[in-house]
């Protein structure tokens, strides 16, 4: 019986040691804890494209010359305004008294640093060939600096506001990869590898009034359960990325919280291989559109929660055309095409997805079971992300995949004729340079439905959905971007609701 | 005794060489290319290529390898692809996590497991002996990551009592950093502890059966007595072997627990690499963790002499 007490004590202790509760720490309404999904890979938007980077730096941390606004519009920034008179010489006039954070102001010359380093080579710049239309770069004065193309380029200002084009000081380019420095809202304190970066507010920011946050920390935690957990134990304020359609319904019950269900620009694909048999026949391929139920996919994937797309423009693109319904889903259509092109009996192929996007592995399922109906027997293989990289993306040893383009205006990866999906169509490949050729934003517009209508039309991708913007917040929290037209999660207007 | 150590620390070296190969050649025949992951579907193929060449990855295997263990040798591990620090410096950088939660994880086993599987042998087939046995097979079933979620359901969520992730740094005082690692120490020995409870009880149970315990009983002397020193004791062997291989076992299951728990150790680190193709750090975690794993085997043969003096090493 003794032993039994000597038990209960060791256990009882155990427990108490367990349940000793924490201090609250007085609230401070102003700092703000944002959740984000995955760790940057580096901070130094010219060395990474990833959007994890991008995510915490972009627009908090460092700006550009020009920038897209929540709406997606392009707007001036570090620049006051641009001047072109013949779509080849854009000058650019910069705001003045605009001081990086470690105080220096932001002159010309910085400019043409950034740009003339993005160009070289050896820098291994992510997006450099976006900048290869730039000829010279001509500094006028400390705050004039112009752009002289070797050809008009109409996509010229939507590289300018890349992540990529950041302006920053050339005195620390060889820090930027663990602390950038820039011009934005929010300076770069820490970086506590594997837990949190943190960003304080810049007392000099070029916008009056703004950032309203003092600090700002991202804690990346991958895990979507602990998410949850950590949004309801109140540990997180904002969960920005990494939350599925089947988390935010749950928070979407619970009052303590607000849902941000927005566009992106981030279009979901299944992508065929247009190099591999059957996939060479134009008659297959649309076939597959015919026989894929999309609202199904969006249902089973998502949760119903996107928008169901018709091709790579996204809903956020200016020059978007809802092609959506131009291709319904129609399975005795697609089992005519396949008979058509020799496949009365359908075919067996293999679709390889990465588990590490929850939702190719769910809309994969959701095809499967659609295609099966018209005789096409769709294995599904699971590969690791750095995997399916090598194997899909780089080599294209594939017969069909699913994965999420995010970038913006990326119909361009469909002039590539080495692109991973291997479409090559010379029609295509002439319409882009076209458009990249017309400055003109109606003529521009015309360009972008032919290039749309012809996308339908050949069915090199089945475009399944946009993916969704998740994002949840406490309801206190004001002035999120409900769109993402960029990937940048942009702090500088958000702020904490005044307390009632 | 001399002679043994030094057999060991060679045996020691062997295997670390063997490892630091194993791994080196593993991580490198992975498809999966650590300047593509950089790009991802982002970066040109150019971009990825020339920096690809930069890494100095299109390099012929044992050229990189050769490179990588003189450096190694002179205590120079490399430089961290993803993070851009030195290996070295990024592991020490974890320890502070990893290390008292292991710690914490491999306490909370011992002093669960051990009175309980003493509990249990000296209640042999009886209601206590039982539901020891029923705890302990829960413990076994329930897996580390959703105990872990559970435990944030109650002690966070629900309760409030303690953060839900994270790790609050030991620069914000030792009872703050010990309340974050808590509950992932509870999590993470409970597997453990509960095979412990089972390895106990079997041991306790042998020598229980032995002539010098009915003697010892037959002296009259109590049965703390009994037990606690002539029955624990004998019975220490198997469970020192058995804690021994556990606290290997720690670090593995550290890595999930440190993803649920959103902790900065080790485990979360060589996730990361992995994932990332951070070639360096994989390894680096790789070495480390079996240079532990090695150790702790050599410290626990030392400790067997301890116990029971009969054993040497001639």
């Amino acid at each position: 019986m003794r032993r039994t007490a000597a038990l209960v004590v060791v256990l009882a202790a155990l427990l108490a040691v367990a349940v000793v509760p924490v201090a609250t720490p007085a609230q401070a309404p102003r700092p703000l804890v944002v959740q984000s999904q995955t760790e940057p890979p580096g901070l130094d938007m010219t060395a990474t494209p990833a959007t994890a980077t991008s995510g915490v730096i972009f627009y908090n941390v460092q700006e550009a010359l020009v920038k897209v606004d929540r709406h997606g519009k392009l707007v001036p920034w570090l620049a006051e305004r641009w001047h072109t008179a013949d779509n080849r010489n854009y000058t650019f006039f910069l705001k003045k008294g605009v001081r990086f954070h470690n105080g220096r102001e932001l002159k010309a010359a910085d400019v043409k640093y950034a740009f003339e380093r993005a160009l070289n080579p050896e820098t291994k710049h992510p997006y450099a060939k976006d900048y290869e239309a730039i000829g010279d770069i001509i500094v006028k004065d400390d705050y004039t600096v112009t752009f002289a193309l070797k050809s008009v380029n109409a996509s010229f200002l939507q590289n300018i506001a890349r992540a990529g084009s950041v302006i920053y000081p050339r005195e620390a380019v060889e820090t930027m990869k663990s602390h950038p420095i820039g011009t934005g809202p929010f300076r770069f304190e820490e970086w506590v590898r594997g837990d949190r970066i943190v960003l304080t507010k810049n007392p000099d920011y070029h916008v009056k009034g703004l950032p309203h946050l003092d600090r700002v920390t991202f804690r990346f935690i991958t895990d979507p359960n602990a998410v949850l957990a950590a949004l309801k134990a109140g540990d997180v304020d904002v969960s920005l990325f990494g939350l599925g359609p089947e988390h935010v319904q749950d928070v979407q019950k619970d009052a303590r919280f607000q849902v941000l269900v927005g566009d992106t620009t981030n279009d979901v694909i299944l992508a065929m291989n247009n190099s591999r048999k059957p996939y060479t026949d134009v008659r297959v391929r649309r076939a597959m559109t015919y026989g894929i139920n999309k609202s199904d996919v969006l249902k089973g994937a998502m949760f119903g929660m996107g928008k169901i797309l018709g091709t790579n423009v996204d809903p956020l693109n200016p020059y978007y055309v809802d092609m959506s319904k131009v291709m319904p889903y129609d399975p005795a259509k697609a089992k005519q095409l396949l008979a058509e092109a020799g496949y009365p009996n359908g075919f067996d192929t293999v679709l390889k997805v990465a588990p590490q996007y929850y939702y190719t592995v769910r809309s994969g399922e959701v095809i499967a079971e659609n295609l099966k109906k018209i005789g096409v027997n769709v294995k599904i293989e699971q590969i690791e992300w750095g995997q399916w990289l090598s194997r899909v993306f780089r080599e294209a040893d594939f017969d069909l995949t699913i994965i999420g383009h995010a970038e913006a205006w990326d119909i361009k990866n469909y002039a590539n004729p080495k692109y991973y999906f291997r479409y090559d169509s010379p029609k295509f490949q002439e319409l882009f340079a076209k458009s990249e050729v017309t400055v003109d934003d109606r003529a521009r517009r015309d360009v972008y439905v032919q290039m749309q209508k012809l996308m339908v039309e050949d069915a090199p991708v089945v475009w399944l959905f946009m993916h969704p913007r998740l994002a949840v917040a406490k309801k206190g929290v004001q002035g999120l971007w409900k769109d993402l037209p960029a990937s940048a999660a942009d702090l500088s207007e958000v702020a904490w609701a005044p307390a009632k | 005794m001399r002679r043994y150590a030094a057999r060991r620390a060679a045996a020691l070296v062997a295997t670390l060489f063997f490892v630091s190969a194993l791994v080196f050649v593993v991580v490198r025949i992975l498809p999966g290319d650590p300047a593509a992951l950089i790009m991802g579907t982002e970066g040109s193929r150019e971009a990825s290529d020339r920096l690809r060449e930069s890494m100095g990855l299109n390099r012929p295997l044992p050229v990189q390898y050769v490179e990588w263990l003189a450096r190694a040798l002179r205590g120079d591990l490399g430089r961290s692809i993803q993070y851009d620090l030195p290996v070295g410096e990024l592991i020490a950088s974890r320890l502070p996590v990893t290390l008292p939660l292991a710690l914490m994880a491999a306490a909370f086993m011992v002093v669960a497991a051990v009175p309980l599987g003493l509990y249990a042998a000296t209640r042999h087939r009886r209601a206590g002996d039982y539901a020891t046995m029923i705890l302990s097979q829960i413990g076994i079933s329930v897996p580390q990551f959703w105990a872990g979620l559970l435990l944030i359901l109650l002690f966070s969520v629900t309760l409030g009592w303690v953060r839900s992730g994270g790790f609050e740094g030991w620069s914000s005082g030792v009872g703050a950093a010990l309340r974050s690692l808590l509950l992932p120490a509870i999590a993470l020995g409970l597997f453990q502890a509960a095979v412990l409870v089972r390895a106990t009880r079997s041991a306790v149970l042998d020598v229980l059966r032995e002539d010098y315990v009915r003697t010892a009983r037959a002296k009259g002397l109590s049965e703390l007595r009994v037990v606690g020193r002539h029955t624990l004791r004998n019975a220490l062997i198997p469970i020192i072997t058995v804690a021994g291989i556990q606290l290997g076992q720690l670090l593995a299951g550290a890595i999930v627990l440190e993803s649920v728990f959103a902790l900065p150790g080790l485990g979360r680190l060589a996730l990361g690499a992995i994932t990332a193709r951070d070639l360096p750090v994989v390894q680096g975690v790789a070495l480390f963790i079996a240079s532990t794993i090695v150790v702790i085997n050599f410290a626990v043969d030392l400790v067997y002499t301890v116990l029971d003096p009969r054993i040497r090493y001639e």
